[in-house]
């Protein structure tokens, strides 16, 4: 695949930043909960793209199919659908050893944080 | 199984999930133990330590992982040093078909459910074989 063909952000777009409904179901509507769970996914979120980071310099595939892997289940846990979905891109990525890939979406990635941290649906819980 | 002697042991490296689970068991059946682990080793010693009746286990993990789990449970099981065998549900975020259908074919497995986890679907399960 070359950088031409490379998925964009455009492309996870579709996919909803924050399910705030989802979010609460998963917690059985408890919103004090949901805000120390949201908490521990923020900080969580912080320390793994540190990591990501550090790992791609490495090229530590094993521990950089684990950080995606582990940003997908938490995302999708929380309704945080399109943290969710590229986070599993990048697991394929990290499956493939496909670095310029891996590191696109970790781009990609890192403004959809970006989106996630500031979307109301979210700031609303907190 | 009985309800107001239970034991579950969440083995899962991410916290947040691991307080997601807690919760709805604790709300399901609010006399039970519930014991955590976050990785397989830690999973293991307390497997010895609290004798769980029921175990959620996660995959993928740092340090040491599901599969490291069952291999040694699978290990002590066959060569009748373990006795002692809880339910294991894997919960899990892998979404490889193959890979799932190797899992719930492990001796270990009682059952395999995806991540997100969907609490009705634990609770069918769990519903099952508690009195």
């Amino acid at each position: 695949m070359d950088d031409m063909n490379f998925p964009k952000i455009e492309d996870f777009i579709s996919a909803q930043i924050m399910d705030k409904e989802k979010a609460l179901k998963r917690v059985q509507q408890k919103k004090e909960l949901l805000n120390r769970v949201l908490t521990i996914f923020k900080k969580n979120l912080s320390e793994k793209k540190e990591t990501i980071k550090t790992d791609l310099a490495k090229k530590n595939w094993a521990n950089l199919k684990l950080m995606a892997h582990g940003i997908k289940g938490s995302a999708w846990t929380i309704g945080a659908q399109q943290l969710g979905d590229v986070a599993c891109a990048m697991e394929k990525a990290a499956d493939n050893k496909n670095y310029p890939l891996y590191n696109h979406l970790f781009q990609i990635l890192q403004d959809c944080i970006e989106r996630f941290l500031e979307s109301e649906e979210l700031n609303s819980l907190l | 199984m009985k309800k107001n002697k239970l034991r579950f042991l969440i083995v899962e490296d991410d916290e947040m999930i691991r307080i997601i689970h807690k919760d709805f068991l604790e709300e399901l059946f609010p006399k039970c133990e519930i014991f955590e682990a976050e990785n397989a080793a830690q999973g293991i010693c307390q497997y010895f330590e609290c004798s769980p009746n029921v175990i959620l286990l996660d995959m993928m993990m740092p340090l040491m992982g599901g599969e490291t789990f069952l291999d040694i449970l699978e290990e002590g099981y066959s060569k009748k040093v373990l006795k002692y065998k809880p339910k294991i549900i894997v919960v899990t975020a892998i979404k490889d078909v193959k890979e799932l259908m190797n899992i719930g074919k492990r001796f270990a497995v009682e059952a395999v459910i995806s991540k997100p986890l969907v609490q009705s679907q634990l609770k069918a399960l769990l519903e099952d074989w508690i009195e």
